[in-house]
């Protein structure tokens, strides 16, 4: 998608020095005037615009000329570069798109079956624009034919802008509009056609679904254990068909027991351990909300289910339920059949509401973030435009809801259950934010892809729903962005917490980027089952396996791995604050901050130099001494250098 | 002068136990709780058995000690130690408990049992006897005693002394006079503290002429000259003696001139541009007669110093920007929603509140419109004259940023300091009135010197490797401000100093000398602050230099001060744009979808740029070049709240082993290695390491966080605070304090605190 640019060179690097691609070429010389361009490689955008002298280009091509040069005779193609399997599907020129930063451009557009590319070459800079069509959320047409007797369309998109282009009226009637070719292409499922990431055959030297391996993981937690055990009752997604198929359950819980449980949680979503504390014990486990309905239904084998959650750790005994609604909407759930547990029925049992709102106020705030800040900002009442959305406000009651869990396990050495409604959005923000609060591994890049194939795509986030991949039914209230809150959240850890995570800014916005752009099977369909009906490992590449092949792109050179080190962050509005390098990206007036990332990496650089440049002279100094002490005089004596790694 | 009576022991019965069992024989000799006193400080009164409170629920936590009040502190003495793990940067000037009366906003004593609190101001009377304390302090701090244990009535008289002795009737009761007085009464010749008057460091104070000689010859102003025409202030009393004017206009047109404009301010000079633009500034023409006349004299003046030639552009600031008070009420807003409200209440509102204070709306307004004045000096290469009533205040904030945006030299710590020395104290910034340090006149306070600094570090956390010091710096040199001995904060401007100093000398019978002006210490000899180890708190680790070759891309640069870097920004402006189908109206609006739309629509017809808007896209879209040109990015999602000065002494919002200063250490870490590795090459080149102007010795690194101990974990006591702590800073309690009130002015001498306690009775 965007990091097409990366993607193609990537596709080139059996032949090690990266190729730069179209993308790479037009957005460096786009740049200058208009951000929306980058299109082309918006995530490199966010960091490689500093100070350097080659603004767009990808991190290893800087400073090359070779590849500079390479990039100046791409510059004019019309077309993009093609990835494998990728067709170019319609082709105009004389379109308008109507940058709202800079006004009309005239260029070409093409449509493939994976991206739209527009290019304005009679322009200086050259500008380009270029995105995936699994990042369209809409495309409508917008009034008749103008006295100009042009019509014009806008394409509303999932990253937080809209486009808006406009061409001449077709003589020939008969033919069709590029767009309503574009529409065929955007919404592949709703138009019976494969969605990309099944087509895309790009190899890559690791095969990124090997990333996470259920067992693996629940082994580095130390588990099974006495107290815990894994079961297959659901290896068939008979018992819960949006669970995983490896489930770690309370060892004197049976498998027939479960499935009574099963019975009396929302969509058969028992409680199983999603973390143990290596030291007490203490766990993190997740479920559903318990079905109670108006008359306060009760059930004894999840009532002893959750004794037994708490019994297993010996620390202590107490069980803390986090509900991660508000009461008033738990409640509310009772009249649907389900609610929330009662603590007369489950002793010892302490139950905490944390407040967070459903997906359809979620969604509705993401909408009122994107009026406020795209295109452009409102300079007078930027600060409580912002408050207004509430987005920094939800994302706040997340972030604090998974600190008093992490806190509970930490400090309280105490077990906790964590549903909301049907545990599959609110709850995955929960119970990943905590982990990463609690355990070091998940901040390393592998571990947090680890942490998102296990807590998101395992346990059934549904991802196909929430993002709606190729379904033009743009209204479609399942819509919701719970995952990129959850990114939001992390990323505001980072910030607080600048050296403790592996990976940086970057790899964060690749992944949202990829969360659209259906070039990767990752964030298809909407629980484990169905990926392994589709057989979407088999037929698709992971978004892992693009990232773990140039991890250096996404590494934090400042990331310290301190062992059993807990991050408490503060959540309060004071350190909150809005991402700008991914909300705002787009308009051209915003300047990425000149990262420290960078400069570290430029004295590390610098380091290096210096050592060898040491090490040469030390050499030299050696010699020298070893030929004089044979003449007799004595030399300074100087101690070797150290190095510091 | 002082009439301070030792306070007689009869208090043992309030004796807490904690102090009374101290006969245990393996004790070492219990040490006297006394106050640490610098040259010139007398104890003016104490009360033993205070405890300072330092959670703000419980008290298992406070600590017990005696408080002292001196004629320069508050000072807070006792034998406890903090329970809780806290780091705080030491002052060589103050204890760890100290405060210094200067930086004493309010006081208010309360009295539980009755109900009541007073906020205490001079020479008040107070009718209840204190049980509790609080000070709200200029920095921020808030700071609680309690009196359970202490006598009522030597509380009262602390109290009373503490409220008195932060409201000084005259300059020359600040602290700072009888410090630096009593060098000349001890061996004479001999510096006290290390101190010297040059300042200890490279930093130019522009008092004499050829320190303005090199600043023109350093910025190539050749048709620019040093003039004394105010020699011994004759001219105008709020001048420095000696200024940089045209070469054009001669002493005898300046001396006419002079009297046309506010209160007889010449036109300073303040930089030159590599392309022969100038930047002066300038108070307003008095008599609107002269107006025209005068105002093309000085045009022309400065045009015919422009090697082009150039236009030169009046730059009205008080019609641009806000005014002294909007920025005061502005800041206590701040200072409200930051620290005096309660935490969880001001959550909710936090952003509206941020708003609603206008802080960042004004910190952005002086970056925007330095921001256009650079565009004048570098895009449009016109000279640039700032004009503002008396040219003492909101030219000094524009006439610094543009200066700093400009020239890299001003990003180095000595050029910083040289900057503010230039632009604040020579051009008679009043700092004595704008920090109010006789809290005489609440009306003239106004925080402009921080709002500078605020600017700066906006300027600092968008280009983090482009300034040669820390936010830490930035911090620590606005707490100096609270501290009355150096010459750079006490003063209104440079002539108040020499005649206070006189008036001083006389009454004091100390012999002058040669010298104009007692020697008060400018706040840039850090050593009187800090130890050299800890002034390694001020450098930046990443800091691309003049001098340190920088690896930038793999290529090495070093910047020059070249014509040919300041144009380049000129070319490729973008074409004009073609409208043509930017017509909203002829759409059929039928869906929401079209409304939605609609903004965007609005905003192409809205893309008209200004030039100067034109200039600053323009340079946006190019990487930066930290040692050219530096622009801040001006949107307002982009203007941070600067929480190491407003937060840090808030216990809620400190982040325990995060903050930037975990990125910090391990720049410092792999900076301090570089430098090792570069004095090891040295020593193999067989040549001395040579400490270049303004660094400390070589063989000490400039690092604060060492090399040596990267294998170590960070330390546990870094957090969002460092180097400061809110632990036993920051104790709020739910009352608010009322504004202060002002008594007794024109006394030069303190009033006895017997007396006061008197009255009080």
């Amino acid at each position: 998608m965007e990091k097409s640019g990366s993607i193609d060179s990537l596709g080139s690097k059996q032949s090690s020095s990266r190729q730069p691609s179209v993308d790479s070429l037009s957005s460096t010389s786009t740049s200058r005037s208009d951000r929306s361009s980058h299109a082309a490689k918006p995530p490199l955008a966010v960091f490689s615009d500093n100070v350097s002298t080659s603004t767009e280009f990808s991190p290893e091509l800087r400073g090359r000329t070779k590849a500079v040069v390479k990039v100046l005779r791409d510059a004019n193609k019309e077309e993009p570069q093609l990835l494998p399997k990728e067709h170019v599907q319609d082709m105009a020129k004389d379109v308008t798109y109507i940058c709202p930063y800079i006004g009309a451009l005239r260029g070409t557009l093409t449509v493939t079956n994976y991206r739209l590319f527009f290019k304005c070459t009679d322009r200086e800079p050259v500008f380009v624009l270029d995105l995936p069509l699994g990042v369209v959320s809409r495309v409508e047409k917008i009034g008749g034919a103008s006295s100009r007797g042009e019509v014009s369309y806008g394409l509303v998109c999932k990253d937080i802008r809209n486009l808006r282009f406009a061409h001449k009226q077709m003589e020939d009637s008969l033919r069709k509009s590029i767009f309503e070719v574009l529409m065929k292409f955007a919404f592949p499922v709703s138009n019976g056609l494969p969605i990309f990431a099944f087509e895309y055959g790009q190899v890559y030297p690791e095969n990124g679904w090997k990333v996470y391996d259920a067992q693996a993981e629940y082994k580095r937690q130390g588990l099974p254990n006495e107290s815990w055990r894994i079961t297959k009752v659901n290896d068939h997604y008979e018992l819960c068909d949006t669970y995983p198929s490896t489930l770690v359950v309370p060892v004197n819980i049976s498998d027939e027991e479960l499935k009574r449980v099963a019975a009396f949680r929302a969509k058969g979503r028992i409680p199983v351990l999603s973390w143990i504390h290596p030291e007490s014990q203490a766990t993190v486990t997740r479920c559903s909300q318990p079905m109670v309905g108006v008359n306060g239904k009760r059930s004894k084998d999840d009532e002893k289910y959750l004794q037994a959650i708490m019994d297993a750790n010996a620390q202590s005994h107490k069980l803390f339920i986090f509900d991660a609604r508000p009461s008033v909407n738990a409640a509310a759930n009772k009249m649907k059949g389900g609610g929330y547990e009662s603590e007369d029925a489950y002793q010892n049992a302490e139950l905490v509401f944390l407040d967070i709102h459903n997906i359809h106020v979620m969604r509705e705030s993401l909408r009122k973030l994107k009026e406020v800040v795209y295109p452009n900002i409102e300079e007078s009442h930027w600060l409580s435009n912002l408050e207004s959305t509430h987005w920094l406000e939800h994302i706040k009651l997340i972030l604090a809801g998974a600190l008093r869990i992490a806190d509970k396990v930490e400090s309280g050495k105490t077990s906790v259950v964590v549903h909301c409604s049907d545990g599959w959005d609110r709850t995955a923000q929960l119970t990943s934010l905590a982990m990463l609060m609690l355990d070091g591994h998940y901040r390393t890049i592998r571990g947090f892809q680890v942490l998102l194939e296990k807590e998101w795509l395992s346990f059934g986030h549904r991802f196909q729903l929430r993002i709606g991949h190729g379904d033009k039914n743009h209204t479609d209230a399942d819509r919701s962005p719970v995952f990129l809150q959850f990114i939001d959240c992390v990323w505001q850890m980072t910030r607080q917490f600048p050296a403790a995570f592996e990976f940086n800014e970057y790899f964060l916005v690749t992944t949202l980027d990829h969360l659209y752009s259906c070039l990767f099977g990752t964030f298809l369909c909407n629980s484990e089952q169905q990926r392994v009906k589709e057989e979407v490992p088999k037929k698709t590449v992971s978004l892992w396996a693009y990232i773990n092949s140039q991890l250096e792109e996404f590494t934090n050179p400042l990331y310290v791995n301190y062992s059993n080190h807990v991050l408490f962050p503060v959540v309060s509005m004071r350190h909150l604050e809005l991402w700008v390098g991914y909300y705002i990206r787009w308009n051209p007036r915003m300047r990425p901050q000149e990262p420290v990332h960078q400069r570290y990496k430029e004295l590390l650089a610098k380091r290096a130099e210096l050592q060898k440049r040491v090490e040469e002279l030390q050499r030299e100094v050696t010699n020298r001494s070893a030929s004089s002490e044979r003449a007799g005089s004595p030399t300074r004596s100087i101690t070797p250098v150290q190095t510091f790694v | 002068m002082f009439s301070v009576k030792p306070l007689k022991p009869t208090f043992k019965s309030y004796l807490p136990p904690l102090h009374t069992d101290l006969k245990k024989i393996a004790q070492p000799p219990i040490k006297k709780l006394e106050a640490k006193l610098l040259p010139g400080e007398i104890v003016v009164n104490e009360v033993n058995f205070v405890r300072k409170c330092i959670g703000a629920d419980s008290s298992q936590d406070d600590l017990w000690g005696k408080l002292i009040c001196t004629n320069f502190k508050v000072s807070f003495i006792t034998h406890d130690a903090l329970c809780k793990q806290r780091f705080q940067v030491a002052n060589r000037l103050l204890g760890e408990h100290d405060v210094p009366l200067a930086c004493v906003e309010q006081v208010v004593t309360v009295n539980d049992a009755k109900g009541k609190q007073k906020v205490l101001g001079s020479n008040q009377k107070l009718k209840f006897n204190p049980t509790e304390l609080i000070l709200y302090c200029k920095d921020f701090r808030i700071i609680r005693f309690r009196f359970d244990e202490a006598g009522p009535e030597s509380a009262k008289k602390v109290c009373l002394a503490i409220a008195h002795y932060s409201h000084p009737a005259d300059p020359q009761l600040l602290f700072g006079f009888e410090y630096v007085g009593k060098q000349y009464y001890g061996s004479s010749g001999k510096r006290m503290n290390g101190m010297d008057p040059g300042g200890g460091v490279q930093t130019p104070l522009f008092d004499r002429p050829s320190e303005w000689d090199r600043e023109i010859k350093r910025t190539g102003a050749a048709e620019w000259r040093v003039c004394s025409v105010n020699e011994g202030y004759t001219v105008s009393p709020s001048l420095p003696e000696y200024f940089v004017v045209p070469v054009s206009l001669a002493d005898q047109d300046l001396k006419q001139y002079s009297c046309f404009f506010t209160t007889h301010r010449i036109p300073l000079w303040c930089w030159n541009h590599p392309n022969g633009s100038a930047l002066v500034r300038m108070a307003s023409i008095a008599d609107p007669l002269q107006q025209r006349k005068l105002d093309q004299r000085i045009c022309s003046a400065i045009t015919k110093s422009h090697p082009q030639r150039s236009d030169v552009i009046k730059s009205d600031l008080d019609k641009n920007l806000p005014n002294i008070q909007d920025i005061q009420a502005a800041f206590g807003k701040v200072r409200q929603i930051c620290v005096i409200e309660p935490f969880e209440e001001s959550e909710e509102k936090w952003l509206s509140s941020m708003e609603s204070s206008r802080w960042l709306e004004y910190v952005r307004a002086f970056l925007k419109h330095s921001a256009e004045v650079v565009y004048l000096l570098e895009g449009k290469h016109v000279s640039v004259i700032l004009q503002e009533e008396e040219d003492r205040d909101l030219g000094c904030v524009v006439s610094s940023l543009v200066q700093l945006m400009l020239d890299p030299h001003f990003r180095s710590l000595i050029g910083f300091q040289s900057l503010v020395q230039k632009e604040w104290v020579m051009a008679g910034h009043r700092f004595l009135d704008r920090c109010n340090h006789l809290k005489k006149n609440d009306k003239d306070e106004c925080p402009l010197f921080f709002l500078f600094l605020d600017c700066v570090w906006q300027i600092m956390n968008q280009y983090p490797a482009a300034f040669e010091f820390t936010d830490t710096y930035l911090t620590v040199l606005s707490d100096s401000m609270w501290i009355p001995l150096f010459s750079t904060f006490l003063f209104n401007c440079p002539q108040q100093r020499t005649e206070n100093s006189i008036d001083f000398a006389k009454s004091k019978c100390i012999p002058l000398g040669e010298e104009k002006a007692l020697r008060f210490p400018p706040v840039w000899d850090w050593s009187q602050q800090f130890t050299l180890k800890d002034q390694a708190l001020f450098n930046n680790p990443m800091y691309v230099g003049k001098g340190a070759t920088c690896v930038q891309n793999g290529a090495v640069k070093s910047f020059r001060r070249t014509k040919k870097n300041y144009s380049s920004t000129l070319r490729g402006m973008p074409t004009s744009l073609r409208n043509g189908l930017m017509d909203g109206d002829t759409l059929t609006r039928r869906s929401s979808l079209v409304l939605r739309l609609r903004p965007d629509f609005s905003q192409i017809r809205e893309v008209v740029e200004s030039p100067t808007e034109r200039f600053l896209r323009d340079w946006f879209s190019r990487p930066a070049d930290l040692q050219g040109m530096l622009l801040p990015q001006l949107l307002p999602s982009h203007l941070a709240l600067w929480r190491l000065y407003f937060l840090r002494w808030v216990p809620e919002a400190r982040i325990p082993k995060g903050g930037p200063v975990t990125a910090y250490h391990k720049l410092s870490q792999v900076a301090d290695e570089i430098e090792m590795l570069q004095n090891k090459l040295r020593q193999y080149k067989g040549v001395t390491p040579v400490s270049s102007p303004g660094a400390p010795p070589s063989d000490h690194s400039r690092m604060y966080f060492k090399a040596s101990s990267t294998s170590e974990p960070s330390p546990e006591y870094l957090s969002s605070s460092f180097p400061f702590s809110p632990v036993g800073n920051m104790c709020r309690r739910s009352i608010l304090g009322t504004p202060l009130s002002k008594f007794l002015n024109g006394a030069k001498i303190w009033l006895s605190t017997e007396t006061l306690a008197n009255e009080s009775v």
